[in-house]
């Protein structure tokens, strides 16, 4: 575990959610702990914020919610991607792959 | 946007599901993660705190949730709409002065903005008002003689010169100066005739306006020729509040003045003619007319008669300024062509000029007149929004500081800024709101006491008090602001300080954020109510003044009775034998002292002046004077006084010498230095009427102005010439004078049965007093004086008001200190003097201020007083005091029950 965690940009915790459901519905918690997992615990979210940004991306249309049973039958809520959302998550890699281009770039040249 | 509509309405109507899925939802994430810590061999609780901890604040997290989905707009919402209606109804002296206050300032505004848009901005309803140009913009009225200067009245004949010799014109109409007076019967009908008004326009009239007939047809071209059958169209009002709309009015016989009319058809609703007045034309009769209906007394072929009126629509790309030159070279041309014209005449040709006036408004002889008394309104009742604002600021930024506290604590619970600060708005805008509401209320009834005022004596006035729309939504958007501001500010304020700061200083500290701006404030209306106090002041003594000034006749126990012996068809040779029985059977009546009648009556508003040759005046030269014809015992009826000679007596007789009485002004003016009794004064020679006596100076006409030159001709003395048919008029009397014992009200009755029983058709044109005749000369003075001082009384309170807050606020701020200086031994007198000069330093403050602006407004107001300077000493004196005195009482309260504290109790405050 690396003590050196770092704050998420503004406006990427989007994506990142985004990214996650595309691999399978999720539950919030699932969510939470996945991106914990992947990002190597370098990414420091207070998992709190997480629902906020959920709630959002339903209004948005771009996931949507239904209640489920979790592995042990414990009610959950379930988000999974929606068509527009899949569009979404494109169209935000697309520029987030553009950005860290140039980002790169200006850093290598300048 | 519409699924997002859609999601956020669910969510609303969903709320509490959705409130319980938000719960459980969290509440599933927190086990887990507790379970996660248990798994890694953590204790229950230290799985717990971390898992919170993990997790951060909860009820902010669900706030987030919910501000994510949409709801909390509308939620919150309906929340502050409740808890701000919750809090105007726990303070209903607060809630009742905000309103009122606000309401009063958006109602008076409107009102008077609702007639100065009815007065000024309107147009005619025409078609294309823009394009409408007046011939003249002076209101010479309504049938003069002679040069005229700045011309503003024509005769036909000079009307058809313009209308042949401009050619810019594509319409050129004229009307009558004055509306006439008819007495009109439907044809066949028994009831008797009853009065109206008329006024005789051109065939073109109607086509010129570009409007059309809501039945029937308009007056045509063809209908103003010599010789056309007589036609008539009838008012809109006049056809709905007489005749009910009856459809067969349309085409019947109507017989005016004993004349057959066919009425051709009704004007469109809200057409009132070509000149914004109280009550307006019933009829409009055509030119070609005027000569049958009116006699031998006829004008519309007389070329020196000026008494029409004249509105052409240019056509388009014409140059106003060079037709107006155009015009002008016309009236030199035509008059230097008129026979009889004196050495001093051609002289004073080349002054001669008409100004095109801008002509959509129609003769603007109403803005004429109001123009400067609205303008003065629209200052009076700006001053009184920005009192009201003033005000409401106050109260705002007063409860503003009293709800620091509350504030304070709420910001520590974790209410968010702009939560705090929306919830304020909120409640000034709820306050808004409900002024709104009261203040169209206000505006309307207000709208409709000034229009009783301002037309006094009136049975009807064209101009509706229903507030116009723009005017209302600017009054309501100014007290909008002024709510939002000051409503919004201290919240702001008090959101932004540390809570704990706030908590813990609540109530106790000394310093004071908004004392400045509310001290400012009540500085500020101090100054504004000291303006209309003394503003008040003037215009009620100007009021005064007028109507208790010298007129040079008596005011009181004096009835005027309006007949006009035309309308029943008299002929001139009919007029002895009415006038012999008319005052013999008036005196009759028990009441009455002594009667008379006259062509005119004091201060009536109407005036005859002629250019006339005076024995002893250099011969070719003739001087303007005013004249009347006056029965015997005149004078005495009306209480003018005879200075030398006599007055005209019952010997007087038709074949008796010709003899004139003159003012005192014609005397000093044209006849100076020297005895006029014995000279003589005529119409075509110097020397038809001898002066037998010289009356003193009464008004007639101007009230502000000094008596007109003016000669008294007895009825039915006049050279029989045919050059002076046109003077046959003056021999009907129009006015009947009676010095009365008692109210003159009680013989209303009496005299009308007395005058039908002289002659039925003897119609009473209109019935009152002379000092209400007198009193309506004085509307608009009287509006003024009434509204200032309406507004004065109401700034005064508004302004007390703001000062006792400011005192009782600092006295419950200063409790503590109070309460120290107490116990240190000072005594109640000392307190008192110690808040009393904080409220004495604003109200001197206000007063510096107030004084100067009310000398800056006696300037501008100088055109409107009488008899009073706008620097009167004893009205700014009288000011000063009354509104220094209201104010220290209105401080002197809550000071004095600052006093009554107990320095123990003081102490242990808070």
């Amino acid at each position: 575990m690396s003590n050196e965690r770092i704050d998420l940009p503004q406006g990427t915790l989007d994506l990142l959610i985004l990214k996650t459901l595309a691999l399978g519905a999720q539950h919030g918690w699932a969510v939470s702990e996945r991106i914990q997992q992947i990002s190597s615990d370098v990414l420091r979210i207070q998992q709190g914020s997480l629902y906020p940004a959920l709630h959002r991306l339903e209004r948005r249309g771009w996931i949507k919610a239904k209640w489920g049973a979790s592995e042990n039958n414990r009610r959950a809520k379930y988000y999974e991607l929606t068509k527009s959302g899949r569009k979404q998550l494109e169209a935000e890699e697309t520029a987030w792959q553009k950005l860290i281009a140039a980002v790169g770039q200006v850093l290598e040249t300048a | 946007m519409l699924s997002d509509l859609l999601y956020r309405l669910r969510a609303l109507s969903r709320r509490k599901s959705m409130e319980a899925e938000l719960d459980e939802e969290l509440r599933a994430h927190l086990e887990r993660q507790v379970e996660k810590y248990i798994q890694s061999g953590q204790t229950r609780e230290e799985a717990a705190r971390r898992a919170r901890l993990d997790f951060g604040g909860l009820e902010q997290v669900k706030e987030e949730c919910r501000d994510a989905r949409g709801v909390n707009l509308v939620e919150t919402l309906i929340q502050d709409v409740r808890y701000g209606l919750r809090m105007l109804a726990k303070n209903p002296a607060f809630t009742a002065v905000a309103v009122l206050t606000l309401a009063l300032g958006i109602g008076a505004n409107t009102a008077i903005f609702t007639l100065v848009d009815a007065v000024m901005l309107k147009s005619l309803p025409v078609a294309n008002p823009q394009e409408l140009y007046r011939v003249g913009n002076d209101d010479n009225c309504c049938v003069i003689g002679g040069f005229q200067g700045n011309w503003g009245i024509y005769s036909y004949s000079l009307y058809q010169q313009f209308r042949e010799h401009t050619p810019e014109f594509s319409q050129m109409a004229a009307f009558q100066g004055g509306l006439g007076d008819l007495s009109v019967r439907r044809g066949g009908a028994s009831r008797p005739a009853e009065a109206y008004a008329g006024e005789f326009v051109s065939g073109n009239y109607f086509t010129m306006f570009g409007i059309s007939a809501s039945a029937g047809r308009l007056i045509a071209p063809a209908d103003d020729r010599p010789g056309a059958p007589p036609v008539a169209v009838m008012s809109y009002r006049a056809w709905q509040q007489h005749f009910g709309f009856d459809p067969s009015v349309i085409g019947a016989t109507f017989i005016i003045n004993t004349m057959p009319f066919t009425v051709a058809g009704i004007a469109p609703p809200g057409f009132f003619g070509d000149t914004l007045r109280s009550d307006p034309p019933d009829f409009w009769l055509s030119l070609s007319t005027e000569p049958a209906l009116n006699g031998q007394y006829s004008v519309l072929n007389h070329a020196d008669m000026h008494w029409l009126y004249i509105i052409g629509r240019l056509k388009p790309g014409a140059q106003p300024a060079s037709v107006q030159s155009e015009l002008t070279a016309e009236v030199q041309h035509w008059q230097g062509a008129q026979p009889d014209l004196t050495a001093q005449n051609r002289s004073e040709l080349g002054k001669q000029h008409i100004v095109l006036a801008p002509g959509g408004g129609g003769v603007a002889r109403l803005q004429a007149d109001s123009t400067m008394g609205l303008r003065l309104l629209m200052a009076i009742s700006g001053l009184v929004l920005l009192i009201a604002c003033a005000n409401i600021a106050n109260l705002m930024l007063a409860r503003g500081a009293a709800r620091r506290t509350e504030t304070a604590i709420r910001t520590a619970l974790g209410a968010p800024r702009r939560r705090l600060i929306r919830q304020m708005l909120t409640e000034s805008v709820l306050l808004a709101v409900l002024a709104g509401a009261t203040g169209l209320l206000v505006a309307w009834s207000g709208a409709r006491a000034i229009l009783e005022i301002a037309f006094r004596g009136a049975s009807y006035v064209p101009i509706s008090p229903n507030p116009s729309l723009p005017v209302l939504g600017f009054a309501f958007a100014v007290s909008l602001v002024t709510g939002i501001i000051f409503g919004v500010a201290p919240a702001w304020v008090a959101s932004r300080c540390d809570p704990a700061e706030a908590l813990r200083g609540a109530g106790r500290s000394t310093h004071d954020r908004s004392s400045l701006p509310r001290k400012s404030l009540v500085v500020l209306q101090v100054a504004l109510s000291e303006v209309l106090l003394i503003g008040a002041g003037l215009l009620t003594q100007t009021l005064r003044n007028l109507e208790n000034q010298k007129f040079g006749f008596e005011t009181q126990g004096r009835i005027i009775v309006r007949v006009d012996p035309t309308l029943a068809a008299y002929k001139p040779e009919q007029l002895y034998a009415l006038y012999q029985q008319l005052r013999q059977r008036l005196t009759q009546i028990p009441g009455v002292l002594s009667a008379a009648y006259s062509l005119y009556s004091p201060m009536q508003d109407e005036n005859w002046a002629t250019d006339i040759p005076i024995e002893g005046r250099p011969s070719d030269e003739r001087d303007n004077a005013s004249f009347d014809r006056v029965s015997p015992h005149y004078f005495e009826t009306i209480g003018t006084r005879l200075l030398r000679g006599r007055v005209i007596t019952e010997e007087d007789t038709p074949t008796s010498p010709q003899v004139a009485v003159i003012n005192q002004t014609f005397a000093r003016k044209y006849l100076p230095n020297q005895d006029p009794i014995g000279k003589h004064l005529g119409f075509l020679k110097p020397s038809e009427f001898e002066i037998v006596g010289v009356v003193e100076d009464a008004k007639y006409m101007d009230a502000r102005g000094p008596a007109y030159p003016t000669f008294f001709l007895p009825f039915l003395q006049t050279a029989k010439d045919p050059k002076l048919s046109w003077l046959e008029r003056s021999q009907y009397m129009g006015d009947i004078e009676l010095r009365v014992a008692g109210r003159p009200e009680n013989l209303n009755a009496e005299v009308r049965r007395t005058l039908a029983g002289i002659d039925p058709n003897l119609t009473v044109l209109d019935m009152k007093s002379l000092s209400e005749q007198v009193a309506q000369n004085f509307n608009q003075e009287r509006l003024a004086a009434r509204l200032t001082e309406l507004f004065g009384a109401l700034a005064l309170i508004l302004a007390c008001v703001g000062l006792y807050g400011v005192t009782a606020y600092s006295v419950a701020r200063r409790t503590n200190e109070i309460g120290i200086r107490m116990a240190l031994g000072a005594d109640r007198k000392s307190v008192l003097a110690l808040v009393l000069r904080g409220a004495l330093g604003l109200i001197v403050l206000g007063l510096a201020i107030g004084i100067p602006a009310a000398l800056a407004g006696g300037r501008v107001l100088a055109s409107l007083l009488y008899g009073v300077k706008g620097w009167d000493p004893l009205t700014l004196g009288l000011g000063a005091v009354a509104l220094a005195l209201c104010a220290l009482v209105a401080a002197f309260v809550p000071a004095r029950r600052g006093t009554k504290v107990d320095p123990i109790i003081a102490l242990r405050y808070e």
